[in-house]
This record gives C-alpha cells, sequence and structure tokens, in this order.
C-alpha cells in the first residue's frame, strides 16, 4: 500500500548548511582576494561596479586515483566509430567521471560576481586605522541610532527576544509556586503579551574621531609603468579602506618629482610625470599644509607614502629629518618602497617582516638609502614596507591596519 | 498548472502495484512526499534521508544540483527513494501527471530491488530512519553545545568524510575487535598442527588487515574523547547504509527501468501520457558519449537476460548480483560491441587522453575488465591499517593494483587522518613503480 501527502515544510532545513558552506566561499573569496585585489579592472572603478572574482570551490578531499595509464575510464562510443589510439580530448581527464560515490567533485570553479563595495566590506572588516586618538576637534554626525534600554512598545524587528524570555520564565516560575500551572505536564506555557519587551532606540549623536591622511606618491621618471601601478593599487586600496570606514576622514593628495604639489584625487590617480626625485619637497608641502589646515591636537593625521627608493643621495639628509619631525604630529607614517630588487627570490611567495629592523635587503645596499636611514625611526609609529608585486599589496595591508586572522 | 490530483495518483498507484505483482515483484509498502522544486533539491543534497547530520557538504551538494539545474544541465530528478521500510519516495508537485506515472512504476523496481537484492540483506530497512534521526540529533546536541561547537563538530566530520569509504565493502561482517581477534588466533594456534602459526605473533595490532580504518582510530586512538568517537561511529554508520547501494548502482536503475517500462505497457495508458512517457523512457535510457550511463547500460543488460532466458531469469539475476558479478556474468562481447564500449585513460607523456582498447574481439575484455574497476566503490581506491606500531606510530598501505594515486587528493587526507589519529602515521604506496611514504 502507497500512501500520498502533501507536506508543507515551514523549515529549510538545507539553510544552516548552505549558509556554512557560503562562508566557507567567503573565506575562499577572502583568499582569492590579494590575487583580484591589484587588477587593473578594478582600479579607478566607482563602488557599484560588478568584479568578477573566480573562488575555487571547496574541495572534499577523498582517496582517489590520479590521472595515470592504468587508471582506465570506459565510456560509450554511440554510434561513432572508434579506434585504439584515437586521441579524444586534450584536456585532463576529470576525475572519477563516470561511477557512483566515486564522482562527487573535481575541480570546480565559482565566479562570485561582488561590487567594489562588497569586496571592501570582505576586504576591510577586520581593519582599524591604528593609533586613533581622542582629539578636542570633532565632527557631529547624527545618523546613527543606539540602543538604548527597554520600552513595553515597540516594532516588531526591535523585540528583545532575551527580556521577553526573562520576562515569561519569571512568569513561569511565578505560576509555579503559585499552582496554576504544572512543570510536569505536557501542557505548553505560552507567551503572553505582557511578555513583550522591546528594544529602544535613541538617535545619538554620533561623535567622531577627525583625521585626515595624506597620500604621498613619487611620481618621477624612475617610476616606471609597473611601480606606478603598484604604487596606485596600493593608494586605491589604501582609499577605498579609508572611505569605507570613516565618514568623515580628509584626505591630501600629494604628489611628487623635484616638486611636489598638492593635486586633486582625480589627478593623482592618472597623473603622470617625469624628472628627479626629491622626496623633501613633498615632505614640505605635507608640513605646510598640516600648519596651515590640521593643528595635530585637534586633527589624527596619518602619511602614506609610496615610491621606489631612488631619491637623490643629496636630499635623503633632509628627507630623513622631516621625516623625523613629521612624526612627531603624526599618528603613523608608513614609507612603502617599490623596489623589485629588494626582495630574496627564497622570500617571494612570503612576505619578509621589514617592520624588524634586522631586516637587510639582499641588494647590496647604499647605506645612505632612505631604506637604511629611515631604520632608526622604526616602530609602531612609523613602518617601512616593501611593494614589489601585487600580490604583496593585501600583505602589507594587513600589516599596517591589524587584521585579525 | 497540475494536470493531476492526489485521487488520481492513488488510482493510477493501484493500477501500477496490481501489475507489478503480477510481474511477481515484492517491495516494501511505499510513503509518497508531495514536495516543490525546492525541497527537491534539498531532499537530493541529503541523498534522499528525509533526516540526516548537518555539514555544510549538503548545503554545497544543494548549491551545485541547483546550478546545475539552472544552468540546464542536468535533466529533472524524477526519483528520488529510500531503501528504508516503508520505502520514502519523493514527487515533485511541479511534474506532469506522465512523470509521476513513471515516477511511481519505477519507484515500484527500486523498492523491490531493495527488498530483494542480498546486498541489501543486512539494511535493517525499519530502522535506518530512526537512526539517522538519532545521529541528526545528536550531531545538533554538539553543535549547540557552548563547550564543543560547529568549528569542532566540523573537523571530525571533515575527516570523517575524508575516509568514509575506507571501510569493508562487502555488507554484512562484523568487525572484530583486537580481543575478539585474539581470541581467534589463539585458538587457531592451538588447533595448528602443520606449524602453520609458528611463526605467528599474536601481539601485533591488528592481527589481520584492518580496511575500516575510523573504526580502528576509534579502537586505538589515543586522542579522541567520547564525542568524537561518538561522531566517528556515526559518520561509519551512514558509510555503511551506502555501501549496497554503491555496489548495485547499475543493476538498481537498469531494474527500475526495466520495470517501469514493462509496467507502462500493461497499464493501457491514453496518448497524451504514453507519448511523453516514452520520450522520457528514452530520455533516461540514451548512451552518454563518452561515459557510462547506468540506466543505460543496466536496462541493456537486463533487457538481453530477458530476451535470452525470459523474465524469470531477470527476477533471479536482481535478487543474486551486484553490479561487479552482473557485468562479469551477462556483459558479453555482442553486448560490449552492441554498446560501442572503449576504454581509455590520461596519457602524460603526450598531455591528451586517447582511447586504449575498443569493443572488438581482442578487446572487449580488457574494456569489460577496465568497466568493472570503475563501477561503484572499485573506483575508489583501498587503504587498510596494516600495522600499529609500539610507538604508537600509526602504518596505512595502500592496495596498489596499478593505480596510482592522486598524491595531491591523498596527501589531505592524509593529513585529515593525522588530526584524528593525533599520533604519527606513516602511508605507503607506489607512485610510478617506486615505493612512496608519505
Amino acid at each position: 500500500m502507497s500512501t500520498f501527502r502533501e507536506h508543507k515544510s515551514i523549515v529549510d532545513r538545507s539553510a544552516a548548511d548552505r549558509v556554512r558552506h557560503k562562508k566557507k566561499i567567503e573565506k575562499a573569496i577572502k583568499e582569492s582576494i590579494k590575487d583580484v585585489i591589484a587588477d587593473e579592472s578594478i582600479i579607478g572603478q566607482n563602488g557599484k561596479k560588478k568584479i568578477r572574482i573566480p573562488v575555487k570551490g571547496i574541495k572534499e578531499y577523498r582517496f582517489v586515483y590520479g590521472n595515470n595509464e592504468k587508471n582506465q575510464q570506459v565510456g560509450s562510443g554511440g554510434r561513432h566509430n572508434i579506434k585504439r589510439g584515437q586521441k579524444i580530448s586534450q584536456k585532463r581527464a576529470q576525475k572519477q567521471p563516470n561511477a557512483g560515490p566515486g564522482n562527487e567533485d573535481g575541480e570546480e570553479k565559482y565566479d562570485v560576481e561582488i561590487t567594489l563595495e562588497e569586496l571592501a566590506e570582505y576586504l576591510f572588516a577586520d581593519l582599524e586605522l591604528p593609533e586613533l586618538e581622542k582629539k578636542r576637534f570633532r565632527y557631529v554626525s547624527d545618523d546613527s541610532l543606539k540602543r538604548k534600554g527597554y520600552r513595553f512598545e515597540g516594532i516588531r524587528p526591535r523585540l528583545s527576544k532575551k527580556e521577553t524570555l526573562k520576562r515569561k520564565i519569571r512568569r513561569k516560575k511565578k505560576a509555579i509556586a503559585l499552582g496554576a500551572y504544572d512543570p510536569d505536564s505536557d501542557e505548553r506555557f505560552p507567551f503572553h503579551k505582557n511578555d513583550l519587551k522591546y528594544h529602544y532606540m535613541k538617535p545619538k549623536p554620533k561623535e567622531n574621531t577627525a583625521a585626515v591622511v595624506f597620500f604621498v606618491m613619487d611620481v618621477s621618471g624612475s617610476m616606471t609603468t609597473q611601480k606606478k601601478y603598484i604604487a596606485r593599487s596600493y593608494f586605491f586600496i589604501l582609499y577605498q579602506f579609508l572611505r569605507h570606514k570613516y565618514d568623515t576622514i580628509e584626505v591630501v593628495f600629494i604628489s611628487h618629482t623635484v616638486n611636489a604639489k598638492r593635486v586633486s584625487e582625480d589627478e593623482f590617480f592618472k597623473r603622470i610625470s617625469v624628472g628627479g626625485t626629491m622626496m623633501s619637497s613633498a615632505l614640505e608641502v605635507e608640513i605646510d599644509t598640516i600648519t596651515k589646515e590640521y593643528h595635530p591636537d585637534s586633527w589624527n593625521i596619518y602619511t602614506f607614502y609610496a615610491g621606489d627608493g631612488e631619491n637623490w643621495s643629496d636630499d635623503n639628509k633632509k628627507t630623513i629629518n622631516l621625516l623625523n619631525s613629521l612624526k612627531e604630529n603624526n599618528q603613523m607614517i608608513v614609507y612603502a618602497e617599490i623596489n623589485e630588487n629588494r626582495i630574496h627570490p627564497e622570500e617571494e611567495e612570503d612576505v619578509p617582516d621589514w617592520t624588524s629592523p634586522a631586516f637587510v635587503a639582499w641588494k647590496t645596499e647604499q647605506p645612505d638609502s632612505i631604506w637604511t636611514l629611515c631604520v632608526p625611526l622604526l616602530d609602531n609609529r612609523f613602518k617601512r614596507v616593501l611593494l614589489t608585486k601585487p600580490a604583496h599589496i593585501w600583505a602589507t595591508f594587513k600589516k599596517i591596519f591589524g587584521a585579525k586572522e | 498548472m497540475s494536470d493531476w490530483t492526489i485521487d488520481e495518483l492513488g488510482s493510477w498507484d493501484d493500477k501500477i502495484g496490481e501489475i507489478a505483482r503480477n510481474f511477481g515483484l515484492n517491495w516494501f509498502d511505499i510513503d509518497y512526499e508531495i514536495i516543490d522544486y525546492h525541497e527537491m533539491i534539498g531532499a537530493m543534497s541529503y541523498t534522499g534521508l528525509p533526516t540526516h547530520y548537518r555539514h555544510w557538504s549538503f548545503g554545497k551538494a544543494y548549491e551545485r544540483t541547483h546550478t546545475l539545474y539552472n544552468a540546464g544541465a542536468t535533466g529533472l530528478p524524477y526519483e528520488m527513494i529510500i531503501n528504508s521500510n516503508p520505502s520514502i519516495s519523493y514527487l515533485m508537485a511541479e511534474n506532469q501527471m506522465y512523470i509521476h506515472i513513471l515516477t511511481m512504476a519505477h519507484c515500484v523496481g527500486h523498492s523491490d530491488f531493495f527488498k530483494n537484492n542480498r546486498m541489501f540483506f543486512d539494511t535493517s530497512p525499519e530502522l535506518i530512519i530512526p537512526r539517522f534521526k538519532a545521529a541528526a540529533k545528536y550531531v545538533k546536541e554538539l553543535i549547540e553545545d557552548p563547550s564543543i561547537g560547529i568549528g569542532e563538530v566540523e573537523a571530525i566530520i571533515d575527516a570523517c568524510h575524508s575516509i568514509k569509504y575506507q571501510i569493508p565493502r562487502y555488507p554484512g561482517i562484523k568487525r572484530r575487535s583486537n580481543e575478539e581477534l585474539k581470541q581467534i588466533y589463539a585458538q587457531k594456534m592451538l588447533e595448528d598442527a602443520i606449524g602453520e602459526y609458528d611463526d605467528f605473533d599474536l601481539h601485533k595490532i591488528p592481527l589481520e588487515r584492518d580496511y575500516n580504518i575510523m573504526a580502528f582510530i576509534s579502537e586505538h586512538g589515543r586522542n579522541l574523547n567520547e564525542w568524537q568517537r561518538n561522531l566517528m561511529s556515526i559518520v561509519e554508520e551512514s558509510s555503511h547504509y551506502f555501501i549496497p547501494q554503491a555496489l548495485t548502482k547499475v543493476m538498481n536503475e537498469g531494474w527500475a527501468v526495466l520495470m517501469h517500462e514493462k509496467i507502462a505497457k500493461e497499464l493501457n495508458l491514453p496518448d497524451k501520457y504514453y507519448i511523453p512517457f516514452i520520450k522520457l523512457h528514452n530520455q533516461v535510457v540514451r548512451s552518454h558519449l563518452g561515459r557510462v550511463n547506468p540506466y543505460h547500460l543496466g536496462y541493456n543488460i537486463f533487457k538481453k537476460i530477458e530476451e535470452r532466458d525470459g523474465f524469470e531469469a531477470c527476477l533471479l539475476a536482481r535478487e543474486v548480483h551486484n553490479d561487479v558479478t552482473f557485468l562479469r556474468t551477462y556483459l558479453d562481447e555482442e553486448m560490449c560491441h552492441d554498446l560501442n564500449l572503449f576504454s581509455y585513460s590520461y596519457k602524460k607523456s603526450k598531455d591528451h587522453i586517447s582511447i586504449d582498447e575498443t569493443s572488438d574481439n581482442e578487446g572487449w575484455e580488457k574494456v569489460r575488465d577496465s568497466l568493472i574497476n570503475t563501477v561503484g566503490l572499485n573506483s575508489i581506491p583501498t587503504i587498510y591499517v596494516e600495522e600499529l606500531l609500539k610507538d604508537h606510530t600509526l602504518i596505512l598501505r595502500h592496495e596498489h593494483d596499478g593505480r596510482d594515486l592522486d598524491m595531491q587528493y591523498a596527501k589531505k587526507v592524509f593529513e585529515y587522518i593525522q588530526d584524528l589519529w593525533g599520533d604519527e602515521i606513516q602511508l605507503f604506496t607506489v607512485l610510478e613503480g617506486e615505493l612512496w611514504e608519505f
């Protein structure tokens, strides 16, 4: 005898497992992001543009046979005329193409489409501007609501499950004490309207600590296209990060050759120049700007510099002195050098710990380069980082902003 | 939109039942659940079981099935049946009447197979659902236990899943603990009149190759606590459940197709059902170029048996065989040739795939043997526990049959086993003719 049952399921039982799987995919996205991050296609895009990220599927590993001549598979030739030795595919055989439980996975790839905003969310969720201090001057933005206490009336989404349950438990205990309810009976002790409590949302004027960030970039002739590209990618990601995290942050763009000037965001990312390099010129512009517009008592100041380290040697001393005085009123200075000569071939895969003063560059070092001269400045407020290929950007980033992983 | 009612389903089911009984089929009662598309995908991701322990891999299965279906890469699932008693089967509400008729006739075939095939004798179909239910509940409790949580639960299940097929591949073999084996061999030594056991070391562990890695680790592992052992036996038990199915995929599908076709012929279906029914049937049994469609293969072999020896012979075959013996007994030269089967492999030196053997007079037996090597569990390498050393190093060995392991996968599994075992392990295999140790 067969039975037929139309069943209306209320719970989607695969939901939880799908969420877990999605989390794993997201983790994979985060891991592939360092490859995507400096991709030509995302630099200079606005937030709404969709980016495709290829993500490797989450594999389920088991013992399987590899691709080898003894691992013969069988197929049907249909009506085709087939011969021994006939080549049927250039591609590698898929893992276990036919047999029962053996065919669960092969190489799987998901193409995940996300917007730059979502990408920023993935990237920057755990990162913070370090050493941010409360300064006198504060922005006030009034758009935030803050939970503050409970009320008996409210809208459904603000129901406090915890408070509601507490009240119900209290009432139940009372009922048991009074003998009105027998806890051993099968009868349910239902919620009552009076149990419901809601979060009260109070508009809270949000205080933001003011911060200004200086982006300083070397655009001189020795910065090759590839170096500029890395520098721009680095700044672009930085910029996205700041915009994503802080509503009220000011960014000052300075580009320099032997002279420096303040430029617009657009110019900063697109301008191409030629000429020699005097890093001090840019720092002077910065100091000037700080003096005039951003008093260190009121502002958290950050400086991000990127260049190839080929500064005029006559300018090095002056530069270091300026850096030293800038350090006094900066929350943090990050000196990024884009210099492929500095990475040891064996270190290619890993990002060496440049923050350590013991880190020695492998290139025959000029003792008076900025890279060497800035060693005495190194501490948690002054960092130097090395970027030689796009993949380093993200690793560097996490180092500076302290991702917890 | 649908062209059917539950009453109609019932009356067609009555007719199907009557015809099937006349053919001599004997099946479990079937409970049909009528579910929508998403529930169907859900049921498929949990291998049909109405209750199953939680794991992200089922979420992945859901997404994959859903994606494949959206991309039109897979036909509509028209059947899903569990070998419980009563059998549980799903009908997708969106389907039309003729598909339901085909599904119901098909499911009678499956249920009959479950009830009669020897591979299933030890499955206790009455207990399947309660067992999975208890397992699901237990896993849920572990996940919700604040001192354990989902991360730790997943770590164990991930690791167990990597060796879920490393269990004995024949149903009904009870695993003996080390103590039980010791007694057996001590007895053998006692009765040994010809000196066969003179050099036998009764203190070696295990005394026989142990093909059940999960159970061995659970029995001898020093680094597992109770809930971890329980979790391991949950995965192991669900593996045991799938063994008979994996051993009979070709036969089981072939049998169900044969039966739905035979039943349909007797049903006197009106043309509006019969014509699309036959179309769907042909779709199901078509050969897949370059692959083996188990429906196609199994169906054709049963057809051949019926032609040659009559339907009684089919009934007998469905009872006594598994895929390996089925193919060995019935897949002959003529059939290999008719199905135009060929074997192929990847040639490393040329970086391409080419055909090795075709089903002519000289090649068909090799093609058949290659096919047998890849059906069901034969497509999965066998790794067994060879020895547990005094310092608690676990020695595992791959039963190499000419086919090398995929080393990248093997390395990951090795790490999983190490996680479970907690002490040193060694895994030996053969790679390109040379002994290889992980």
